[in-house]
């Protein structure tokens, strides 16, 4: 079982890509910060990921990761690799907040802002400064080295200036002693951390409450809150029906009907050409979130725009559900406006040369086709978002 | 009356026909079409001593006619209904003239029942029946003169029919200007021939292609687009709202035209062109005037269904339900004109028109 675990296919993978990348390059004193190991420019890396786990997250490494997270204390989860090998390792290995990060990545149920958020947190645990100026710095090194592995991932650079912002709120003159200020941030790291984890759980319960007898659903791309809404929804004995929309070029559709199939749920499979034609029958349009903009819009896989207008032009309520620490101080003006983020699209049969092909894997939702947010900060329109991002980043 | 012999009601016989003609149809094959077209050929008939050395053992069957016709690519499906109906007339022994109305009328029902879902096949079938029975039969005492006006004018038809497509061409390419981007979605061979003419006329433009799943249909036509050297961009169909603000304008075809003036095409034109409207582009739709049909549905599931397969690449899990339906209805307000060789109309003179053409 181990050999189908995430994190061994993804290391076969890099071991097949880069054979050379056993030890680390020393060109430069700065590669001793690791470079991205898969520098793959023409392919956004937030979306090779999601791609690997949409290949293998289920009901059942959820129901597990849940479980974990139930389990008293959280230590188990909160432990990095290096508690244990620190010991034997401590002399030859220097922290590296990229190991740590990689580490908590390949977790299928972890979001990538969580696991950044856990490596910061392991950041400040292994540090060795003496002067808080020296941790924040250090800290503010290692943000900046997890932003640059993925220049495409809004939730990853929204979730280490968010972490920064709440570990370092703390004023440091109220402690004379280092070491408990350092405690403190170590206390404030970790509670980010749980808050992160179990954001999921506080959308579901919030979202489930949406879903009522007898609706229609219509999902697109796969995201694991939305999936938790409904798993809840369905657990709460609640009678509703799913229309995914196929999500090419990722598959996004069949995984999830996969999902939803052993859950009980009726779904039903749309090409995404598809959707205007069924879209009188729905009742509501859920998605979720890879970032949520200052305008209160959001940005995610390629296709929501398109489904939010053709919702809103028939009045169909749009619902977005997302973390807080997805949210995200940019400000698009249209849909060229992103960091570009592209994918390969496989169509099956070679294209003819001298074809482009428009391979970006996102698009961008003005807040004016939205109806409502789930956030672990409650359920917000729109506009209150950008009050909401005022007061996470003060 | 010969039932259809692929009598598969889980698959619309239309698309399957279209699925043929989409894996042979190229540049070339439209060509050589125009060409025979323009030189005023007429299309080949199945040879005459076939006729002679079958006649005893094999009635003639209107059917058989039709499917002789309808394999070929640059032929619409009506066309070939038309020149199938028009052979029943020449091979009918009929005396009087009612006798051969109702023959042709009984010809016309086989066709009609042998796909249900075929609107331009239907709607081909009866304007050609009130085009070629206008002729009053009062003024021909003689009833093999009228029998061969009747010929006449059924061979005029199909040619008329088969020119409409390059009288679109030429109205439809005077709308495109130079530096504009078009989106096309389907792959509609009156679409293709006004791209096709415009880059002849050496107009400079970009075409977006929709992939077109699950019938590849932007492939195709990407392909061939590529080979007349015109810039061409593949979008998944999810990418139509991301792309729109570089658009200009829209350009599809449609399978039938209905009397409010809406369209009946490939599924996701409603979509596309609700996109285009919310963002102000204007949609054109090639049409032949054989298409336009006397139906008037009122919503996306008001069409006789026609589904057809999709291919996902993975099994499918168990439980789960596909939408099938190969098309879906554009509404008139969210056309901008129709391209038809009558002119170029407005939605809302299609029903005006529809009245003249049925009168």
């Amino acid at each position: 079982m181990w050999g189908r675990s995430a994190s061994f296919l993804l290391d076969k993978r890099l071991r097949d890509q880069h054979p050379s990348l056993s030890s680390p390059s020393s060109s430069s004193p700065d590669s001793t910060m690791d470079p991205n190991p898969n520098p793959n420019h023409g392919v956004s890396a937030y979306y090779q990921t999601r791609a690997e786990h949409h290949a293998i997250v289920s009901s059942d490494w959820l129901a597990q990761a849940q479980a974990a997270v139930d389990r008293e204390g959280d230590t188990a989860l909160m432990e990095g690799p290096h508690a244990s090998a620190a010991v034997s390792l401590s002399a030859s290995k220097p922290f590296s907040v990229i190991d740590e990060f990689n580490y908590w990545r390949k977790k299928p149920d972890l979001a990538e802002a969580v696991a950044a958020i856990m490596a910061l947190a392991a950041v400040i645990r292994s540090c060795e400064a003496t002067t808080m100026m020296e941790l924040e710095i250090e800290l503010k090194k290692a943000s900046d080295m997890l932003k640059s592995w993925d220049t495409t991932s809004i939730s990853l650079s929204a979730g280490c200036d968010l972490f920064m912002r709440y570990v370092t709120r703390t004023s440091a003159v109220e402690y004379e002693d280092f070491h408990a200020a350092k405690l403190r941030l170590i206390e404030r790291g970790e509670k980010f951390g749980e808050i992160s984890m179990k954001a999921r759980r506080t959308i579901a319960m919030l979202g489930q409450d949406f879903v009522f007898d007898g609706c229609t659903i219509l999902v697109h791309g796969f995201s694991r809150v939305v999936l938790e809404v409904l798993k809840l929804a369905a657990s709460n004995r609640k009678l509703f029906r799913i229309f995914c929309t196929e999500g090419r070029p990722d598959k996004t559709g069949l995984r999830l009907s996969k999902e939803l199939a052993a859950l009980g749920v009726p779904v039903k499979l749309l090409i995404d050409s598809a959707v205007a034609y069924a879209m009188d029958e729905v009742d509501m349009v859920f998605v979720g979130a890879d970032g949520v903009v200052e305008s209160g819009g959001i940005i995610n896989m390629m296709g929501t725009y398109q489904t939010a207008l053709v919702a809103h032009s028939m009045n169909k309520p749009v619902y977005v559900a997302a973390e807080s620490y997805k949210f995200a101080r940019l400000y698009p003006l249209d849909q060229k406006d992103l960091e570009p983020a592209l994918h390969p699209i496989d169509f099956g049969v070679p294209i003819p040369s001298g074809v482009e092909v428009e391979t970006s894997a996102r698009d961008y939702t003005p807040p004016q086709y939205l109806t409502l947010l789930f956030t672990d900060l409650g359920v917000l329109t729109p506009s209150v978002v950008s009050d909401e991002l005022i007061q996470l980043y003060l």
